[in-house]
């Protein structure tokens, strides 16, 4: 029983993490309709902002922090700028995008490899990772706990920012309609910026969390395909269903690796997505039937 | 007058070709496969730089049998090919009575038929794979030998370690289910652990290069209640393990590794590293290394960084000299004789016997390390019992 409790803690943490990154990848699925697979390059820009800031200020997280968040805000506004908005401007074939961001992905993950080299690098401890003990029943870090309320509260904040400001309107808006939006007078292009700065954002405090928790290197981004499955788990385009897929796809290779065999979490996981794809092809929450890539 | 001219010139010429003659004959030719260029090539240079070390020192003493030692290495390029072609060259052209390297199993796997057909004996420095001086039915490559230990080897050391020096009877195994060297170390060290008593009461695995969270695996070893954690892996992903044990609130389990201790660990793993235990050929840490790394770092205004590789080519020639002093003439067949007869040889890094059915080293030590203070730092030698 002990050890049940155990792994769901386990599995609730690592799910956290995947939901702040598979959020991401929703919100801008739910306005171009395409996946973004150079997310997970902007999750290791804000790492590695995080971790030079963090030398340079000399160990002030929240400094390291903003810095993160908006440096990689601003490059995914830039990635969309300079590698998407032409190509959206000239046809409505969304799998160019999606080839696009492949190879953005790959672009960014090299400039790393080049510039600062393929080492490990582990961020100082600025984050406490000490043993809590949950009720006497479980143990986990003070980290955990931290992850998993600091993804709450960004989700939350997402949320109020949709539902309650002028552009949260708008972005639901344009994830009915993109061009019906744009005759409505949204300016497209600046909405279109914005929720890419939001998603860069997000995939920066997913990359702080998951660089403190298992190191930095420019590959730390392929962890992002398990969130894209949980993405897709969830149904792409709608937020809720990124949280509720990513925090299932935790307990499963939780479960799965602590009660089956460890060997097989990865069979669990992509096994859990043909059978999604199978039986609900958008997914739990999903809402758009038609170009899922 | 002429005819004095012409003896004179005569008598020069004999004296030349004399001393042509003692001089070939007053070296000893000793082989090098070692991987000077290509992805081992710092292995392979650090290999003969240290062989080359070791040969000065021996020819300032005097040499071997009155004659002097002569170290004539051959660049590989990482392929079995070239080393076939090379150990060719060295026995036909050149000559050798003995060969040393290379630092792979994989290329002594390659040459093992070679040196049987020249009858010339290869002592390999960090070949550990067991077919190396066996063949696929176990029948002995007679000329062929090595200085480090196997894998099988290491495993039972970690074994002895953990149930005989730390006294620590239950234990968990978690190991990289994709590498070779994580696999045989975890089936002997399996297999020893039992005879001595202990229990392994959790084993599980996990894949290097995509897995970076081990908490589900940490769970089930946590309570399974063992008392050490075995990592018989390299790479990054032990200091991942031993962090998320730590936050998992192990306080009290051990590790013990093989060789995959790495300075860059503490970056990543921190305090969680403190007190684990690493049991490997060689370290820097022994102070029987210490004048070694003193005369490297002297000669060559280098650090001896791929340690093992240094140590162990260095330690070869030693023990190829005493085998020639022992067989008592340079002559290939009496020198494999004596190499196979080793007994209680005291080198520098460890004392050699050789196991003359398998030519293993027999009950050699291993060195364990301990982290500690934020450095790894050389705790004890051990031997299984």
């Amino acid at each position: 029983m002990e050890t049940l409790i155990q792994q769901i803690i386990n599995g609730f943490s690592l799910g956290s993490v995947y939901a702040l990154i598979a959020v991401g990848y929703s919100l801008v699925y739910s306005i171009l309709l395409f996946s973004n697979f150079a997310h997970g390059g902007f999750l290791v820009i804000g790492g590695y902002i995080c971790y030079y800031t963090l030398a340079a200020v000399g160990n002030n997280i929240w400094v390291a922090s903003l810095l993160a968040f908006l440096g990689a805000g601003v490059s995914a506004v830039l990635v969309e700028r300079g590698a998407y908005k032409p190509i959206r401007e000239r046809t409505n074939v969304t799998l160019y995008l999606l080839i696009a961001s492949m190879g953005m992905s790959i672009v960014i993950e090299n400039i790393f490899v080049v510039t600062v080299g393929g080492r490990f690098r582990a961020l100082p401890p600025v984050i406490p990772m000490t043993p809590v003990s949950v009720f006497g029943l479980a143990t986990t870090s003070a980290f955990d706990i931290l992850s998993l309320i600091m993804a709450m509260i960004f989700l939350i904040g997402l949320q109020v920012f949709l539902s309650t400001t002028k552009w949260g309107l708008a972005i639901r808006a344009a994830s009915y309609d993109l061009k019906t939006a744009g005759l409505m007078g949204v300016n497209v292009n600046k909405l279109i910026s914005i929720v890419f700065f939001v998603a860069g954002l997000l995939a920066a405090v997913g990359g702080i969390f998951l660089s403190v928790r298992y190191t930095l290197y420019p590959q730390l981004g392929l962890i992002t395909i398990k969130a894209f499955v949980a993405a897709v788990i969830g149904g792409l385009g709608s937020l809720p269903g990124a949280v509720v897929g990513s925090l299932i796809l935790g307990l499963a290779e939780m479960l799965t690796a602590g009660f089956i065999s460890s060997q097989m979490r990865d069979i669990v996981v992509f096994g859990m997505l043909v059978l999604t794809l199978l039986w609900r092809p958008t997914g739990l929450f999903g809402k758009h039937i038609s170009e899922k890539v | 007058m002429r005819k004095f001219l012409v003896l004179a010139l005569l008598g020069v010429f004999a004296v030349m070709g004399l001393a042509a003659a003692a001089a070939a004959e007053d070296v000893i030719k000793i082989g090098h496969l070692a991987a000077l260029t290509g992805d081992w090539a710092a292995y392979g240079q650090t290999e003969v730089n240290s062989a080359k070390l070791a040969v000065e020192e021996i020819n300032a003493k005097g040499g071997v049998l009155g004659k002097k030692l002569q170290l004539i290495p051959y660049d590989f390029r990482t392929r079995p090919e070239d080393a076939v072609n090379a150990f060719r060259r060295m026995a036909e052209n050149d000559k050798v009575v003995a060969v040393i390297g290379a630092n792979g199993s994989g290329i002594n796997i390659a040459t093992a038929p070679l040196a049987d057909k020249y009858k010339v004996p290869q002592i390999g420095t960090v070949s550990t794979n067991l077919l190396v001086t066996v063949d696929e039915k176990g029948v002995l490559h007679p000329y062929m030998f090595r200085i480090c230990f196997t894998d099988p080897y290491q495993g039972q050391l970690i074994a002895a370690f953990s149930a005989h020096e730390l006294k620590k009877l239950t234990a968990a195994v978690l190991w990289d289910v994709g590498s070779d060297y994580a696999q045989g170390l975890r089936e002997f060290f399996m297999k020893y652990y039992d005879q001595y008593g202990g229990k392994v009461v959790a084993d599980l695995g996990f894949r290097a290069g995509t897995d970076v969270d081990f908490r589900a695996q940490l769970t089930t070893i946590r309570d399974s209640k063992a008392e050490v954690l075995v990592l018989p892996n390299m790479g990054k992903e032990m200091a991942l393990i031993m962090k998320q044990a730590r936050e998992l609130g192990m306080k009290d389990i051990i590790f013990v590794g093989g060789d995959g201790y790495g300075e860059f660990m503490w970056e990543i793993a921190g305090d969680a590293m403190e007190g684990s235990y690493w049991i490997n050929h060689v370290a820097p840490e022994d102070p029987a290394m210490a004048d070694f790394f003193k005369d490297y770092q002297k000669a060559y205004n280098d650090e001896c960084k791929e340690f093992t590789n240094g140590v162990l080519a260095y330690d070869s020639i030693y023990w190829l000299a005493d085998a020639i002093a022992r067989a008592g003439k340079v002559d290939s067949t009496a020198i494999r004789d004596a190499l196979e007869n080793t007994v209680n040889v005291k080198l520098h890094h460890a004392t050699m016997s050789i196991d003359p059915a398998t030519h293993n080293p027999m009950n050699k030590t291993g060195v364990v390390l301990i982290a500690k203070d934020g450095r790894g730092q050389f705790f004890t030698k051990i031997q299984p019992e």
